[in-house]
This record gives structure tokens, C-alpha cells and sequence, in this order.
């Protein structure tokens, strides 16, 4: 189904030249509403993410970090300011080049998992590529179904599969195409402990072994010890970045953030 | 009921509006039917009362023959009745069909209303209110006439102008408009065109009888005066004029019922159909709430109230429907009065008529409808667990369809049984096993189609959805995602294509019998015919007779006379049956002449009738012609029961009444056909009306009046269609909001709006295909079983319309985009971010 060729030569589905920057946001604003009831989600913010790294977003729920990963992954648009995923400049692309770029560039992970019930576990996973009318690179996608242990549950729908089998499908859909970058957007939020350990060891994984970028949003200081780094947000700013967390330093510099709320159950920020 | 539950049910409704309009639009549609047909019958019903009580208006008696038919009043009688102390005027009715021509020297045509030739009436004889002149002056010498305003009007003739009216007793004569008059029954394309008293009587009698004679009394009561009339005119039937008003209006009525009935059947189909999309709605409607619904629950509702919140948005709902049900009722009621009169169907206009039990049926009707489909949804809401608002995901299986299933199949096999038991037989009881085994079958159906879905919308998906690839993989899972549902919106269609296939085969087989009727009767090379309300023209057949080339031109007569005390129907021949019709004689000799009588085997078989036994025909008057059997045909629809020669009919059949179905025409052998063609249009131009036809022309004509009622039929049922496709939008519609997350992640990951669209476009054709698919097969399996019940009654061939059963399956997926568009267009503006939103 790619017949719809594309009119613009910004988004290519060729992997550009490597930079060490996988996706950037620079000065970026999102407002929500209008006059008194106006809401600043994101309020200049500027952030680089370094390719093959493992980054954590954090912040008390309101914070903006789900803003900034829906604007980053262009599933939201900001009001303004800049997003570049690779060399590709958000901003100005149509819903049809964005599209295209979610599907060829970037893969998710939901925290409800978001699987498509009538499909099949292997259907799911390749349904991006199917979209696509991309054939998955078969040593790539058996490579990835042995990591997740999946092999053996390849035929199962979803409703057959518990939650930490459903989320590793969906890692194993994110990672099927290859995309540049994964974005998570609380992949463990709906997980026990240890469902959540193996979501969390597969994008680890996928960073380690496969050289994948990825980006979480979470709340969970056990999460973010998993990354690389972890950047805090708190009232639409960036405030504060840690190198190498372990669940401790991130539960400290989360109680700094003096927010009464920071292990808010609200996922959604 | 309490307060905060019913707050909820309206917030609920107000929530929603685009999901309220659709239902109630289901409502509209049937109870608009319902609504409509009774306007419009009480409306008819209602003029044609005022129409008649001045129709008959001044007649306190009437005189007429003993049965219907006969030869009427003889003229002779007239002075005894004038005699008669009491009577004030006496006026005989003197009246037969013609055709006008108009301005433009072509034949006036009045549609369905009546086109005749009547008697003038002075006003100081007149019985009611006279009618008045409005141009000219009255008929006073033979070849002037009189017409009605309407009538003028359309043939665009003033007074002076000269024209032609045709007679089919007399032929064409010349005429002069002398005046226009004004009547109170001018409606539609009615023709009434009055002639002076002794040329209409010249014209539409054999010179000594009459039809009737009204008569209007001095001082006496109707009753008083029908008494002595009576006493003076033994051997005749004499009425009161009231008695004569009642009888018409009966007559009216009970014709006015029968189209009642009939218009309130379709009410019925669509009111049926629209159940089925009411029921899914509210089904759906109750699982996308389920989480509100528990958390009512939880929150100290009872289920008695959650049920009733649900019933009371179905009250809401049939209120609303009915409301606006009935107001389109009368716009439809309207719209068909005006379409009628643009086919001069002769409808007389007069004001709508809403009566109270229009509105009271039609509320009770929609109320009733939606209450009750919602229901079954309503129980279910109520049964919903509290903790089912804390579960992320409640999904409701619902019973196993196991169950259903089985009985559905149980169904099917009793159905399919009576079905071809009932195929087997001919007439009435065979024709009711079939019905039976078809509301068996439609039950089965109905049962079973969840299960069916599957498999069947699996197979089609194979066809239609494989080229799509993924797009169809994921429209076919999602067509049979949840089966109920699939089947209830594909059930609607279904009821309705089955309908019209049921029409089609009746259709298709009644043509095919004509066809092979005519291929395999008649032998004559040309066929003359006429209009259905005179027939052809006496005096056509001795004029084709002078054409070159023609070697025999034969008239057919429908003969009507009591044997044995029954009634009876043949047929009458001016001529031999060689060489314009094909039979096969089985005894005896096929020579039509004297008072030789030839009959089928089946008729000689069940009188005992023999070559050389007697036949007493008794005709209307009473008069008796004793004929002899002569000749044994083996059956044939075209043949009839028995045949006389002309000679006989003229005996029992009174001059005015008499009337020719068709002249068929023999051409000498090696004539030039096309060229005789020419030769019979010019022989017979002068009788205005006839049409010359060869064999295929002919099957033509016939067939085209089958049409013609199949149109009127479709045209009722492509109401029950355009729900269905309501239905369709609505399941889709509703699909979409229920899925809303899981299109928004499909977004999220890459899927274009185009493919978006795609994927629901191909949903809701795999539905619309399995419903029509379904709905063909069993309107095609009824139609062949009923046909094949009606073997006797001439319908010996049966045919399956395969051009329309091809096209109603590619017609019905066009329907499944059609209903998509809308839903599509919705989902398609799914935004990705909906993937994350929570529920």
C-alpha cells in the first residue's frame, strides 16, 4: 500500500547519513485553550536525543513530558517551535508525509497495549510493514521474535496472551520495522513488576544489541533506572538531567522537584 | 422513575446527537409509511364520499337490469315508468367508452380515470344540481358535443373547434365542439364528452335498453316511490337512491381498503426492517456504556433503574420517530397524490385528511416498535456488574450462539421441507406449505446468521478483500469481529432484497409463460390490439381483411354466460383456429361454425362431456342457446376451457357490451410481410387506437405491463432498502466511536486516511454482500416455490431474473460504500493521538 507516492523529498524512507542526534526539539511551545483557561503544556523547550541512547522522560503528572513525546513522535503538533526526527523537520510536514514518516521511522510502544484483537500476534506485529506494503527483513524480525521469546505464540490473538505477552508483542511490532527512533509512552504503566522488568530488559536490549534509539515517558523511578538518562520536567520546562540513573538518584532528584504528586497514578501527565 | 436516572438517560440522548438522529431517522422512515398510507387512503376515501353523494345526487330511485351485465332497461319500458304517480323526471343512462382526439388530431389520453360519451341532460330534467356551461351552448344536433372543463383543457379544443371522437361500437365520427361545461366529478384525466339525447342513444345502446334509469320523485318518499316503481316494473331491479349512494361507497371503499392494505403492508416491511436497526442500535449503544452503566451500579443504582434509563431513551427515541414519522407521512401522502396525478390516474383532489387514529396508530406503532427492540438491550444493561467500571476492558461476550444455532438450523431443515413439499403441489394449500416453510426459513435465517457470518463473510472477504491486502485482511476480521451485530445490520437488507427477488422471479416467470404462451399459441403473423378499457375497435377486422396479402383476420371474444348455473368463462372466434392458433385436437373436428362448441380435455373430463352433448349457455338476460360439442382440445392456457363461434357470442352477449380483445391476422403464404405491415397501419389509422403488432411486439406489450407493476412494487420497496442502508451507516457509525482507540493507534503506527477509509469501505461492503447474498438466495428459493404452486393458473414457466440477481449483488456493494462514506470520512479523521485517550 506505499503506492501513494510522496510529493516531498523531506521524508524519505531511505536511513539518512548518521548523526549522532536521533530527534531534537528546540524552543518548543504547545498551549492548550484559549484567554484565562489557556494551559502552557510545553513552555520552550529544548532537547536533544542522542542515537542509540536510552532516554527516560520524567515529571509530576501536568508536567508536559507526554506533550513532549506526542510532539516529538508527531502524533501532536506544537504551537510552536521546531522538531526534527534525523534530518526531518516536523513542523511542516502534512498529515499524509507524517503519515508517513510514524510509520517508516518511528516505532511505539502504548501503555495499553494497543493491539488489534481480530489480528493474530505475528499480524499485529507486522502490520505497520503490512501497511506499508514492506516485506519484514526475515532474519531482522526472527532475530527479534527469538529476543522477545515470542516464537511460540506467534498464532495467538491478543485476548489470549496476558498483558507482559501483549507488550512484548508491541515491542516486537515497534522494533519489527527497524524505525529510527521507539518512542514508549508509559510501556509499563499497565504491567506488574515482573512483566515490567521484561519490557524494560527487551528496549534495554534493543539499545544494547540492536543499536536502537529509544525514548520512554514514565513515572516509575525503576523504569528510569533501565535508561541511559533521564530528563525531568516539571510546568512545561525542562529542569533538571541525570546521567546513568539508578532508581535511587531518580527517586531523589524526583522528591527535589517538590511536587506533592510525583508518584501520581495518572499516567497521562 | 427517579430524577438523576432520567437526567442521565437525556444527557445521555443530548451526548449523542448524531447516534439520536440515525435512530430516530429509522423510526421516521417506518412510522412515515404507516402514517402516509392512511392519510392517503382517507383522503381518497373522504373526496370520492363527496364525489358520490353528488354523483347521485336528485336520484330518488333507480332502475336497472336483474344482474349486472345484461342488457339493461328496455327503452320500451319508459312510458310506465313516466306513468308512475309521483315520478318527476326520469332520466335513462346513456353512456360507453371513447377515445377523443385532441387539437393535435392524437388520441386524448385520460390515464386511469374514465374516457366517455354520455347523453346530455337539459337542467329542467336534470336530478340533482345541473351542470353548468361554461363557453358554447349544449349538444342540440348530432355531431355536436359537449366537453368538461378538464377535458377541453387538455385537448387543447375550444368551442368551434372541430374533432374526432372514436366509438369502438360505431367507429369514428366527426364532431363540433358546442360547449364546455362544469362538472363537480372533473378529476384528473377524466373525458366526458356529451353528446344530444338521440345520438347517444344512437351510440352507446342497441337502440332498446339502457343500462339504468334514475328518477327523481315529487311528494313521495324514496321508499314510497321505489314501492310503486316496482309494482309497475316487476321484471326489474329498483333501488332508492340512498340505497344506490351506499352501494357505490361500499364498492369505493372496500376498493380503497384493499389499497390501504396494500400500502400498509410495505408500512409493515419497513416498520420490520427499522426493528432490526433500532435493536442493533440500542444493543450497541448498551455496550459502549457498559463502564457508565457499572458505574451507576456501583454507585448504588439498581438494575430496575439502569434498565428503565435505557427504556426510557427508547421512549424518547419512538416519541421522536413517531412525531416526525407522521409529519413525513403527509409529505409522503402528498407527494404520492401529486405523482398519481401526473400520471392522470384520475384521482379527484380535495384537502389531506389527518384523521386522529392516523396519529394515534402511527405513534403507538413507532413507540411500541423501539420500545420493544430496545428491551432485550435494556435487560442486558441492567445485568452489568458493578466491577465491570473498574475493568480496563469489559468486554461482553454474550451467550453462547450455540443455542440460537441449533434452533436456527432446526429451522432451516423444516423450512427447507415445507418449502419443496409445498413446490411440489399446485394451488392454495401448496401455496400456504410454501409459505410456511419460508417464514421457517426467514427464522432460521435470522437465528443462524450469526454463526453464518463467519464463514460466509470469510469467503466473500477471499474475493473482495484479497486485492486490499492488509487494509482487507483487517476490514474482514473486523466484519465478523462481533457476528450479532453483523448479522442484525446485514438482516435488514437481507428482509428487503429478499422481497425483491421474491418479485423478480414472479416477474421474470410471468413474462417467460407469456412468451412461451405466445411462441408456442399463436400463429398469426400481425395481432391487432387496443387500449385495455375498449378493446379493439369493431369494424377493425373487416377493414385488414381488404389489406393484400392477408389471408384470414380473426376477432377474439371473452365470453361470459352461466352453464349449468355457473358461471362461465370462454372464448369466442369470427373465424377457423388454423392458421392463427396452434392446438392440438384430440377428438372430434376444430370447425367453428353453427352452434358447434370445441373444449379442453380437462373441461370435457370434468363435466363428462362428449362429442355431440348438448350445452345450454344462458346469458344475463336469461336467454337460452343450446350448442353441441364438436371437438376435444388438448389444454392450453391460450385456448381457455371451451370456444364458440361468433355467431354464438352475438346471441348471449347484448350489442352494447360487446367488445373485441385482439384481431389476429394470417398472411397468405409467400406475402410480403413488411410490407403488409404498412398496408394494416393504413387500414386501420381511421380507428385511431389500434396498434398493429407482430408476434414479438406483442410478447413485448404484455411483458411491459408486467413491468410496469414490478416498478410500482420496487418503487414501495426501495424503502425497506434505504433503511437498511441507514442501518448500515448506523452499525458502521457507531463501529467507528467504539473503536475509536484502536483506529487512532492503526494512525499512530502508519495507516494513511485513505487506507483508513478503505478499511471501513470494505467492512461495510463484506456486510452489505453477505446480507444481500443471504437475502437473494431465499427470495429466489421463495419465488420458485411459489411460482411452482401457480402452475395452473398460467404460470407454467418458471424464471430466475439472473441479470437482476447479478445486479442486486453488485448493486448491494456499491449500497456497503455508499453507507460507508460517511462513517469512513469519520474515521478517517481518527487522530493518532486517540490511540493514547483514555476510554
Amino acid at each position: 500500500m506505499s503506492s501513494h507516492a510522496l510529493g516531498a523529498v523531506a521524508v524519505s524512507t531511505e536511513t539518512p547519513a548518521p548523526t549522532p542526534v536521533a530527534a531534537r526539539a528546540q524552543n518548543l511551545n504547545k498551549t492548550y485553550g484559549s484567554g484565562d483557561t489557556q494551559v502552557r503544556a510545553l513552555d520552550g523547550v529544548s532537547a536533544d536525543f542522542a542515537r542509540g541512547e536510552f532516554t527516560a522522560i520524567m515529571g509530576p503528572s501536568g508536567s508536559g513530558k507526554s506533550t513532549l513525546m506526542h510532539c516529538l513522535a508527531g502524533l501532536d503538533s506544537a504551537t510552536s517551535g521546531s522538531v526534527m526526527i534525523g534530518e526531518t523537520e516536523l513542523t511542516t510536514l502534512s498529515d499524509k508525509q507524517m503519515t508517513q514518516l510514524r510509520r517508516d521511522r518511528i516505532g511505539f510502544v502504548f501503555q495499553a497495549f494497543n493491539l488489534v484483537p481480530t489480528l493474530t500476534a505475528l499480524e499485529n506485529i507486522t502490520l505497520p510493514l503490512d501497511i506499508a506494503g514492506r516485506k519484514a527483513d526475515p532474519s531482522w524480525l526472527d532475530n527479534v521474535l527469538t529476543r522477545l521469546g515470542l516464537k511460540d505464540r506467534l498464532d495467538h490473538r491478543p485476548s489470549e496472551l496476558s498483558g507482559g505477552q501483549q507488550q512484548r508483542v508491541a515491542c516486537a511490532r515497534a522494533l519489527a520495522g527497524q524505525p529510527e527512533i521507539i518512542f514508549g509512552d508509559e510501556p509499563t504503566g499497565n504491567l506488574d513488576s515482573r512483566s515490567s522488568g521484561e519490557v524494560l530488559a527487551i528496549l534495554r536490549a534493543a539499545v544494547d544489541e540492536f543499536g536502537q534509539t529509544v525514548v520512554i515517558v514514565t513515572h516509575d523511578p525503576r523504569a528510569a533506572s533501565y535508561a541511559d538518562r533521564v530528563v525531568f520536567l516539571a510546568d512545561g520546562h525542562i529542569v533538571d538531567e541525570l546521567r546513568d540513573p539508578t532508581a535511587e538518584t531518580v527517586l531523589d532528584r524526583m522528591k527535589r522537584l517538590d511536587t506533592v504528586d510525583t508518584v501520581s497514578v495518572d499516567g497521562q501527565g | 422513575m427517579s430524577s438523576p436516572m432520567r437526567k442521565v438517560s437525556l444527557r445521555n440522548l443530548a451526548a449523542h446527537k448524531v447516534r439520536l438522529a440515525l435512530t430516530v431517522l429509522s423510526v421516521v422512515l417506518g412510522t412515515a409509511f404507516v402514517a402516509g398510507s392512511f392519510v392517503f387512503t382517507d383522503t381518497l376515501q373522504k373526496t370520492f364520499d363527496g364525489l358520490f353523494a353528488d354523483a347521485a345526487k336528485g336520484v330518488d330511485v333507480r332502475v336497472s337490469g336483474l344482474e349486472k351485465g345484461s342488457s339493461g332497461v328496455p327503452l320500451s319500458e319508459l312510458p310506465k315508468l313516466e306513468a308512475v304517480d309521483g315520478v318527476r323526471a326520469v332520466v335513462p343512462a346513456v353512456d360507453g367508452p371513447i377515445v377523443l382526439l385532441g387539437a393535435d388530431k392524437k388520441p386524448l389520453q385520460s390515464g386511469g380515470a374514465p374516457s366517455i360519451g354520455l347523453s346530455y341532460t337539459p337542467p329542467e330534467q336534470a336530478l340533482g344540481d345541473p351542470d353548468v356551461m361554461v363557453a358554447g351552448a349544449p349538444p342540440a344536433a348530432p355531431g355536436q358535443i359537449a366537453l368538461n372543463e378538464g377535458a377541453a383543457r387538455k385537448a387543447g379544443l375550444a368551442v368551434g373547434d372541430r374533432t374526432q371522437v372514436l366509438v369502438p361500437t360505431s367507429g369514428v365520427i366527426d364532431v363540433t365542439v358546442s360547449g364546455i361545461y362544469q362538472t363537480p366529478s372533473d378529476s384528473g384525466g377524466f373525458v366526458g364528452a356529451q353528446f344530444d339525447g338521440a345520438q347517444a342513444r344512437e351510440l352507446f345502446t342497441d337502440g332498446s335498453h339502457v343500462d339504468y334509469v334514475d328518477v327523481a320523485g315529487t311528494g313521495v318518499s324514496q321508499s314510497e316511490l321505489r314501492d310503486r316503481v316496482a309494482a309497475a316494473l316487476p321484471d326489474l331491479k329498483v333501488d332508492t337512491g340512498d340505497q344506490v349512494r351506499e352501494d357505490v361507497k361500499a364498492e369505493v371503499n372496500s376498493a380503497l381498503s384493499f389499497m390501504n392494505y396494500f400500502l400498509l403492508a410495505f408500512g409493515a416491511i419497513a416498520l420490520l426492517v427499522g426493528t432490526f436497526i433500532i435493536y442493533n442500535t440500542f444493543s450497541m449503544i448498551v455496550a459502549q456504556r457498559l463502564r457508565e452503566l457499572a458505574l451507576l451500579r456501583a454507585i448504588g443504582a439498581s438494575r430496575k433503574q439502569v434498565g428503565r434509563s435505557v427504556v426510557l431513551e427508547a421512549l424518547i427515541v419512538g416519541l421522536l420517530g413517531s412525531a416526525l414519522g407522521i409529519a413525513a407521512g403527509v409529505g409522503l401522502a402528498y407527494g404520492l397524490r401529486a405523482m398519481l396525478n401526473g400520471f392522470d390516474v384520475g384521482l379527484p383532489s380535495g384537502p389531506l385528511q389527518l384523521e386522529p387514529r392516523t396519529v394515534i396508530v402511527a405513534l403507538l406503532v413507532g413507540v411500541l416498535v423501539t420500545v420493544v427492540s430496545a428491551y432485550a438491550p435494556a435487560r442486558r444493561a441492567a445485568k452489568v456488574p458493578p466491577v465491570a467500571a473498574m475493568r480496563e476492558e469489559f468486554s461482553s461476550t454474550g451467550d453462547s450462539l450455540r443455542v440460537r444455532t441449533l434452533v436456527g438450523a432446526i429451522a432451516a431443515v423444516v423450512g427447507g421441507a415445507l418449502l419443496l413439499v409445498g413446490s411440489r403441489g399446485t394451488g392454495g394449500g401448496a401455496a400456504t406449505t410454501v409459505g410456511l416453510g419460508a417464514a421457517a426459513l426467514i427464522v432460521a435465517v435470522l437465528l443462524a446468521a450469526p454463526a453464518l457470518s463467519r464463514p460466509v463473510v470469510g469467503a466473500l472477504g477471499a474475493v473482495f478483500a484479497k486485492p486490499f491486502g492488509p487494509v482487507g485482511r483487517l476490514a474482514r476480521t473486523n466484519a465478523v469481529r462481533n457476528p450479532r451485530r453483523t448479522a442484525a445490520t446485514a438482516f435488514a437488507l437481507t428482509l428487503g432484497l429478499m422481497l425483491v427477488s421474491v418479485i423478480g422471479v414472479f416477474g421474470a416467470s410471468a413474462k417467460e409463460s407469456v412468451n412461451s404462451l405466445v411462441d408456442n399459441g399463436v400463429r398469426a403473423d400481425y395481432i391487432l390490439a387496443g387500449p385495455d378499457s375498449m378493446g379493439v375497435p369493431l369494424g377493425a377486422a373487416a377493414a385488414v381483411e381488404e389489406v393484400p396479402g392477408v389471408a384470414d383476420a380473426v376477432e377474439l371474444h371473452g365470453v361470459a354466460v352461466k352453464i349449468d348455473d355457473e358461471e362461465q368463462f370462454g372464448t369466442a372466434l369470427s373465424g377457423q383456429l388454423d392458421g392463427v392458433l396452434d392446438y392440438t385436437l384430440e377428438e372430434g373436428s376444430a370447425e367453428l361454425v353453427g352452434t358447434n362448441m370445441l373444449v379442453s380435455r380437462t373441461t370435457a373430463t370434468e363435466k363428462g362431456w362428449r362429442i355431440g352433448t348438448p350445452v345450454v349457455l344462458t346469458d344475463r338476460d336469461g336467454e337460452q342457446v343450446t350448442t353441441n360439442v364438436t371437438g376435444i382440445y388438448a389444454d392450453s392456457q391460450l385456448l381457455g376451457k371451451w370456444m364458440v363461434p361468433e355467431s354464438v357470442y352475438e346471441q348471449v352477449t347484448p350489442a352494447a357490451v360487446r367488445a373485441v380483445w385482439a384481431v389476429l391476422i394470417e398472411a397468405q403464404p409467400g406475402a410480403d410481410l413488411a410490407a403488409m405491415r404498412g398496408d394494416l397501419a393504413a387500414a386501420t389509422d381511421k380507428f385511431l387506437v389500434v396498434q398493429v403488432k407482430d408476434r414479438e411486439e406483442f410478447k413485448g406489450s404484455q411483458g411491459k405491463q408486467i413491468d410496469t407493476l414490478l416498478a410500482v412494487l420496487y418503487g414501495l420497496l426501495a424503502l425497506a432498502i434505504v433503511i437498511a442502508i441507514l442501518g448500515i451507516i448506523n452499525t458502521l457509525a457507531l463501529s467507528v466511536v467504539e473503536r475509536r482507540r484502536e483506529i487512532g493507534m492503526l494512525r499512530a503506527v502508519g495507516m494513511q486516511r485513505p487506507q483508513v477509509r478503505r478499511t471501513i469501505y470494505l467492512e461495510s461492503v463484506l456486510i452489505a454482500v453477505f446480507g444481500a447474498a443471504v437475502g437473494v438466495l431465499l427470495g429466489v428459493a421463495f419465488g420458485w416455490g411459489f411460482v411452482s404452486t401457480l402452475a395452473d393458473e398460467g404460470l407454467d414457466v418458471i424464471a430466475v431474473p439472473w441479470g437482476q440477481v447479478v445486479a442486486m449483488l453488485l448493486g448491494s456493494a456499491v449500497v456497503g460504500v455508499l453507507a460507508a462514506l460517511w462513517p469512513a470520512a469519520r474515521a478517517a479523521r481518527t487522530k493518532p493521538l486517540e490511540a493514547i485517550a483514555g476510554v
